[in-house]
């Protein structure tokens, strides 16, 4: 029987949010060893299964010639981003082909899948997660709820493992003798003070949904996205600096909004990512915007 | 600012320089944040140096050697070709051994050392070492700087060689307060490898020899056992070890060596041992009643275990040895925690035809195939036959499954009769209707056995798939039985299956049905360095009600 050289990592249940918020990776040194992306709640995932809405997969012709799929999952709580390419199973790639096609046609897809995460870090230093999935299929509700669900468990007992750490002194060795993850030490070194707040929003409303009481869990998500507003978005006049100047407006919590959780937003609102990218450098520079810790935005103070 | 809120990290500065002011610790953190939006786990380095002036050594600066010096702060810093490197890190262990070099006895020093030793809170990166000096200001606790040593790379694992032309220079002396090594830990608790202090009392002990691999002599050493109320280990004395049979005692700085999966604790020159006074210690009789060991709990290389089991199946095997007829009895064998096999190389002290059979078995070993462990036992009078079973009586074991969360299958040990859950997470490409080989029953690859060449095969269903559950995963592989039964499908029906969509679209088709699922597995489960397997014979997807469950939730987490 053949067998892997190296173990297998196991898979964690994350949800949108938590995801991708991440900004802090882990890798060993050795060439083949995994790489892991450290979550704010100290989850260590080199492998995820996540589940939702395909909003969005379309073919792209890379560079160098191949084709690669880019799509995003839209969970309850925020959006994964997905890449699959010609290193993805043949599989998985005619899966991403027919999805494309169903997709255009107008048919809503809920998917779950079974991916291998993804960190990279621009040369300005902005830190983005996504996934590479291996496996996937096409679910229903009730299976997409009872994942949820199960998603929801997970989240909550990091959430709780989360908060009994506060209570234990920031060592390795405190730690280990209180049952917690060397990793959520690394994350509370990384992410500093961590509001659990919008975690627990995203846990009810996820609740809400995996009960059916999808009117109660259509309030606006709490942080890593807007809320969705019908008319506006389509409105083809609003330009990137209106909907960056109010998107800041909407989701600074005191410490500013990334430059990730911005781009997302308006690259989901249709906007073309280099051209946010830009002017969110053009307003940085005017003066408009400040940038109190990198990669973090705020409106500047007027004095 | 107020002072609490770095109050961690002017304890820490603290522990470091015992003289420096609270206040004044906070203020400077203070200042690193407001002034210069530098977080206090980032300014801790600068703080602590600020406050140790004058008391420790000046990190030296230009230094005297004319090699290329690579100075790095991390140990992840370092690639396995660099030589002349200087770092300051934490020696969190430290032994030393005799090792032949060159056909000349010598002592070596080795262990593990963290960089990033200032930091009280930082991460940090463990590497072994080596240390061929030995240097004597070495210690473990200490923080030192080291210049000169050179990374070593191997297998993928980075660790570091000290040389003897290696400069340390001691930065703080090792405050011997080995915390892990001083505190005593159950004898349950004990890890597969690594230093550590137990109390336990002194259950068996005899002289025994090592003979030399190579016939250059033997060594004396002591074997044993000691016991505490959490558990049993072997020990292995290299050092004249005299204490009697019922004697409590402290053993500090320990080596764990696992022989198979058994630990063994063994007592060397570093190791301190000495009598211990508590006298709610449990006592020598208790100790040994309480050593009896369950099915559950059976390790590959243990000894001297004794236990309480049910056979349900034995049968005797005749086979010829130099020519001489030889027999032994090999059966299954059970109790609540599990199944496994026994071998017993005797007559049996009960017929056939009175099974089941309730025994005990003392000083028996263990040994395991296939990763299930198997009871061995050499002569009869190690079995006494009970009247009755200590557990209930009406218990059936022969079909009996044991539910065993995920985390603990993949602990180990290899378990037969079991059950565990966990989310499906991959159905692997090569599920469905595969070949196996005529003559082994191994999967054909590309028509042909690794053993036995090309042959035409014998048509087998199987799925294989991987399950994971709370960070830990086991790879499944589900029988043909299962398979129809969780596909709910016939033979005839799968056939047509693949035959409609591929061997590809099946294999998406069972995807769609299982993936992200949380599924119920039974059977039995082969646990070794590779990672878990389970066998299974039972297969089914977990049907709940998600409206149910999110009530459930909401309940428990007090949100109603």
């Amino acid at each position: 029987m053949e067998r892997a050289r190296i173990a297998r990592q196991p898979a964690h249940l994350l949800l949108a949010s938590e995801f991708g918020s991440a900004t802090l990776n882990e890798k060993g040194s050795g060439e083949y060893d995994p790489s892991f992306v450290i979550t704010k709640l100290g989850a260590k995932v080199n492998r995820i299964v996540a589940a939702g809405l395909l909003e969005r997969l379309e073919l792209r012709e890379t560079s160098n010639g191949s084709s690669l799929y880019q799509g995003q999952l839209r969970d309850p709580t925020g959006l994964h981003y997905f890449s699959i390419g010609e290193y993805n199973s043949e599989m998985m790639q005619e899966l991403a082909h027919q999805w494309t096609e169903r997709l255009n046609d107008g048919e809503p897809l809920l998917v779950m899948m079974t991916s291998k995460t993804r960190w990279y870090q621009t040369d300005e230093g902005a830190v983005y997660t996504s996934l590479r999935p291996e496996e996937a299929c096409v679910v229903n509700r009730e299976v997409y709820a009872n994942w949820l669900l199960d998603a929801c468990q997970a989240t909550m007992s990091r959430m709780n493992q989360f908060t009994s750490s506060l209570e234990v002194e920031p060592t390795l060795d405190a730690y280990a003798r209180a049952d917690l993850p060397t990793s959520l030490l690394a994350a509370r070194n990384h992410y500093g003070e961590v509001d659990l707040e919008p975690f627990k929003l995203n846990l009810m409303q996820a609740l809400d949904i995996a009960e059916g009481r999808i009117e109660a869990a259509t309030t606006a998500p709490p942080v890593m996205s807007l809320p969705d507003e019908p008319e506006a978005s389509s409105e083809a006049g609003q330009d990137v600096q209106a909907f960056l100047l109010q998107a800041i407006g909407h989701l600074d919590q005191g410490e500013g909004v990334t430059f990730d959780t911005l781009l997302k937003n308006a690259v989901a609102r249709g906007f073309v990512r280099e051209v946010a990218e830009a002017k969110l450098e053009e307003m940085l520079d005017g003066g408009t915007l400040e940038e109190p810790r990198f990669g973090w935005f705020r409106l500047a103070a007027n004095e | 600012m107020s002072e609490e809120k770095y109050a961690d990290y002017v304890e820490a500065v603290q522990k470091e320089c015992p003289d420096a002011d609270a206040k004044e610790i906070a203020e400077a953190f203070a200042k690193y944040e407001q002034e210069f939006y530098i977080p206090p786990q980032d300014a801790m380095r600068s703080v602590l140096r600020r406050f140790q002036s004058g008391t420790s050594p000046a990190p030296a600066t230009g230094g005297t050697s004319t090699r290329e010096t690579k100075k790095v702060a991390g140990l992840s810093e370092l690639t396995g070709n660099d030589r002349d490197v200087e770092i300051e890190v934490a020696i969190v262990t430290h032994n030393i051994r005799d090792q032949m070099i060159r056909g000349e006895e010598k002592q070596i020093a080795f262990g593990m050392l963290e960089d990033n030793p200032w930091e009280e809170n930082g991460q940090r990166t463990r590497w072994d070492y080596k240390d061929w000096g030995p240097h004597a200001n070495l210690t473990s606790g200490s923080i030192v700087r080291i210049e000169g040593a050179s990374v070593n790379e191997y297998n993928g694992k980075m660790s570091l060689n000290i040389n003897q032309s290696t400069r340390i220079v001691v930065l703080k002396e090792g405050v011997a307060t080995q915390v892990a090594s001083n505190d005593p830990i159950d004898i349950e608790a004990i890890p597969k490898e690594g230093y550590i202090c137990v109390v336990g009392r002194v259950l068996a002990s005899r002289p025994d020899q090592i003979h030399r691999k190579d016939g250059s002599g033997s060594i004396d050493v002591v074997r044993g056992r000691i016991a505490d109320d959490t558990g049993t280990i072997g020990f292995l004395s290299w050092e004249p070890f005299e204490h009697e049979v019922g004697a409590l005692l402290k053993i500090d700085g320990a080596q764990v060596r696992s022989f198979r999966d058994t630990p063994e604790l063994n007592f060397g020159r570093t190791t301190r041992i000495e009598v211990f006074h508590d006298t709610n210690f449990a006592d020598l009789e208790t100790l040994a009643q309480s050593t009896k060991t369950s099915i559950s709990g059976l390790r590959d290389g243990s000894r001297d275990v004794d236990a309480v089991v049910q056979i349900t199946e034995i049968a005797k095997r005749t086979f010829e040895r130099d020519g001489e007829e030889k027999f032994l009895w090999s059966g299954q064998i059970a109790d609540p925690t599990g199944r496994c096999r026994i071998s017993i190389w005797d007559a049996l002290p009960f017929a056939e035809s009175d099974l089941p059979v309730t025994l005990e078995v003392r000083g028996a070993r263990v040994r395991a195939w296939q990763g299930i462990p198997d009871i061995t036992v050499d002569k009869a009078e190690q079995l006494t036959v009970l009247e009755s079973p200590p557990w209930d009586e009406s218990m059936d074991l022969t079909n009996h499954s044991v539910e065993v969360p995920l985390t603990e299958v993949v602990a180990g040990p290899s378990r037969v009769g079991m059950k565990t859950g966990g989310m499906l997470v991959s159905v692997r490409e090569d599920s469905g209707f595969i070949l196996r080989c005529t003559e082994c029953r191994r999967v054909l690859r590309d028509g042909a056995c690794f053993d036995h060449g090309a042959n035409e095969g014998i048509e087998d269903i199987r799925l294989r798939m991987v399950m994971d559950n709370d960070g830990v995963t086991a790879a499944v592989l589900v029988n043909k039985d299962a398979t129809l039964r969780a596909l709910e499908l016939s033979g005839d029906d799968m056939k047509a299956k693949v035959e409609e969509l591929g061997d590809l679209g099946f294999v998406q088709l069972v995807r769609e049905r299982m993936l992200g699922r949380q599924v119920a597995v039974s059977g039995r489960s082969i646990v070794d360095e590779q990672g878990a397997m389970i066998l299974a014979d039972g297969f089914e997807i977990e049907q709940h009600d998600a409206q149910m469950r999110a009530s459930e939730l909401r309940a428990q987490w007090g949100w109603a």
